[in-house]
């Protein structure tokens, strides 16, 4: 494998005296796809936020090229966070500005570009994902597709080199799902960022075209490609991947 | 530690405990944690309050939001008040004494003391504490607070400093205009109802109050309006997922405000009483 962007060495989380994780170890490449998978409630976003520096594991280290995610503090730790970006499950799309504004806003605030840069950069942006007509529209007043493209825009508007994709697909049709993932892919082969994306769906994770890792029980089992992950001697991971009722999971737990 | 005896501490830990000394143990725990947490925020906001960027625009639109818009709803209540106030003052002197003579002090002692900068503070907390503390909670639950982290913005500079410094300005005008007020309505209703004219309700107020006590009102008006947006934003910062969660936040932070209010009230007045 490339040199690792980013490495889960022991990583442990517990939460109000529950072990949530415990001795999480994987890395991903740069320029890497990464698919997350696992039954719902086992904690795949949680995994997520951790990457992102948003949780902080109560053991271990979480390395980004290289440096200490969970020790680095202030300006350092600032400078690390802005070379990644992150869509979130819900969007988390500012309610009271404008799809255009929403783009804007990381421009202005931590960038504090011109306003012909504003404009422009916001331009290509929708235009990117497709909404550009939309731009003047309040993000309440746009479809549930349309809100998770203005999220990717936004989410890219820093141009980070690592996003985030946490359930891209959650809540959309099949076939607005599949343009989801075709525009991580194509905008990952634009930008050649590296990828890591929750889904719960085998087709979508193929299509990613990565490795996949799955969270079970507080472990995060790398699993391989999409051909590897199908033959994959654990038994939470077959069960998992070929949708079976009879298994080790339980529907709905924990 | 081995993992076996890790794993009965976790287990002990997640076990609710019977015994009362364990509840009340945990519970006080807990409030502490509160405590603490509650400094650690408003220490932060303070400390990036005093420091640039001050990102003034967003706080003249709070400063407007806050003092402008609840200007007439503070005017309305606190006038109310004072003339209850002097009424039932005036009421109970004629009961006790036999004359109200000492009406105008009383009630301006009472005014620029308690009454004009509480009340304006609690209105505050309904009208402002309770709606920023379920915008936050909105915005928590929607994992809009986590987006603000992740483009890296402090959501303590962007959200709550801004409101911070808006209220604590707020809170020293409007206490003095609601302390003007106040003794002007008591003066109106002093020279309609209770037969005095306006010079010798001003000369019979000036034996008990000065300029010191509409200062020391002032500096209680600053000082409850710092509590509020960081109550708020605190409670909103820990809400839970949904429409309960963010209602209970709201809840949470009116009274935690309100108690603050008179806690504050109760030290600052204190501390005053050694300045006369």
């Amino acid at each position: 494998m490339a040199s690792a962007l980013i490495e889960f060495k022991n990583v442990g989380l517990s939460f109000d005296g529950e072990l949530l994780f415990r001795d999480v170890n994987f890395a991903i490449a740069k320029g890497e796809a990464f698919a997350i998978i696992g039954p719902s409630g086992q904690g795949k976003s949680v995994v997520v936020k951790m990457m992102a520096g948003l949780l902080e594991p109560t053991s271990g280290e979480i390395l980004i090229d290289g440096e200490n995610l969970v020790t680095l503090r202030g300006k350092e730790r600032e400078r690390l966070l802005r070379r990644m970006g992150m869509l979130f499950q819900k969007n988390a799309l500012f309610d009271s500005l404008t799809v255009a504004e929403n783009v804007a806003f990381p421009l202005r605030e931590v960038q504090q570009a011109s306003e012909a840069e504003v404009e422009e950069a916001v331009r290509f942006y929708l235009d990117s994902v497709g909404i550009l007509h939309a731009k003047d529209l309040f993000p309440d007043e746009i479809s549930g597709g349309m809100q998770k493209r203005l999220g990717i825009a936004r989410a890219l508007a820093l141009k980070p080199e690592i996003v985030f994709y946490d359930d891209p697909t959650a809540g959309l049709d099949p076939i607005t799902s599949r343009k989801i993932i075709q525009l991580i892919v194509d905008l990952r082969a634009e930008h050649g960022s590296t990828v890591v994306a929750i889904t719960n769906d085998m087709n979508r994770a193929r299509q990613l075209g990565g490795r996949i890792a799955m969270v079970v029980d507080g472990e995060v089992i790398v699993t391989g490609d999409h051909a590897r992950t199908l033959a994959h001697s654990d038994p939470r991971v077959r069960q998992f991947v070929r949708g079976l009722l009879e298994g080790p999971l339980t529907a709905g737990s924990p | 530690m081995n993992e076996d005896a890790s794993t009965a501490a976790e287990s002990l830990m997640r076990v609710p405990p019977s015994d009362p000394a364990s509840v009340i143990g945990r519970q006080l725990i807990a409030w502490f944690g509160h405590v603490a947490d509650f400094l650690a925020l408003f220490g932060q906001t303070l400390g990036c309050a005093l420091t640039p960027p001050y990102r003034a625009r967003d706080i003249m639109r709070q400063f407007h939001f806050v003092a402008n818009e609840s200007a007439f709803i503070i005017v309305f209540c606190v006038s109310s008040a004072a003339m209850v106030t002097i009424i039932e003052a005036s009421f109970h002197m004629k009961l006790v004494i036999q004359n109200d003579s000492m009406v105008p002090g009383f009630a301006a002692l009472l005014i620029l003391r308690e009454l004009g900068s509480v009340v304006m503070a609690l209105l505050i907390t309904s009208r402002v504490g309770a709606g920023l503390a379920a915008e936050v909670g909105s915005m928590q639950v929607t994992e809009q607070v986590d987006a603000l982290r992740m483009l890296g913005i402090d959501p303590v500079r962007f959200i709550v400093v801004p409101r911070f410094v808006a209220c604590v300005l707020a809170g020293f005008v409007l206490s003095i205009i609601a302390n003007v007020v106040c003794v002007y309505c008591a003066m109106l209703v002093s020279t309609l109802k209770l037969g005095y004219t306006a010079g010798s309700f001003v000369t019979a107020m000036r034996a008990f109050v000065d300029l010191r006590d509409l200062a020391f009102a002032s500096i209680k008006g600053a000082a409850f309006g710092a509590v509020i947006p960081v109550f708020s934003c605190y409670h909103g910062f820990r809400c839970k997922a949904g429409a309960e969660g963010v209602g209970l936040a709201t809840t949470n932070s009116v009274v935690a405000t309100s108690v603050a209010i008179i806690v504050i009230d109760f030290v600052l007045s204190y501390v005053f009483s050694y300045l006369y």
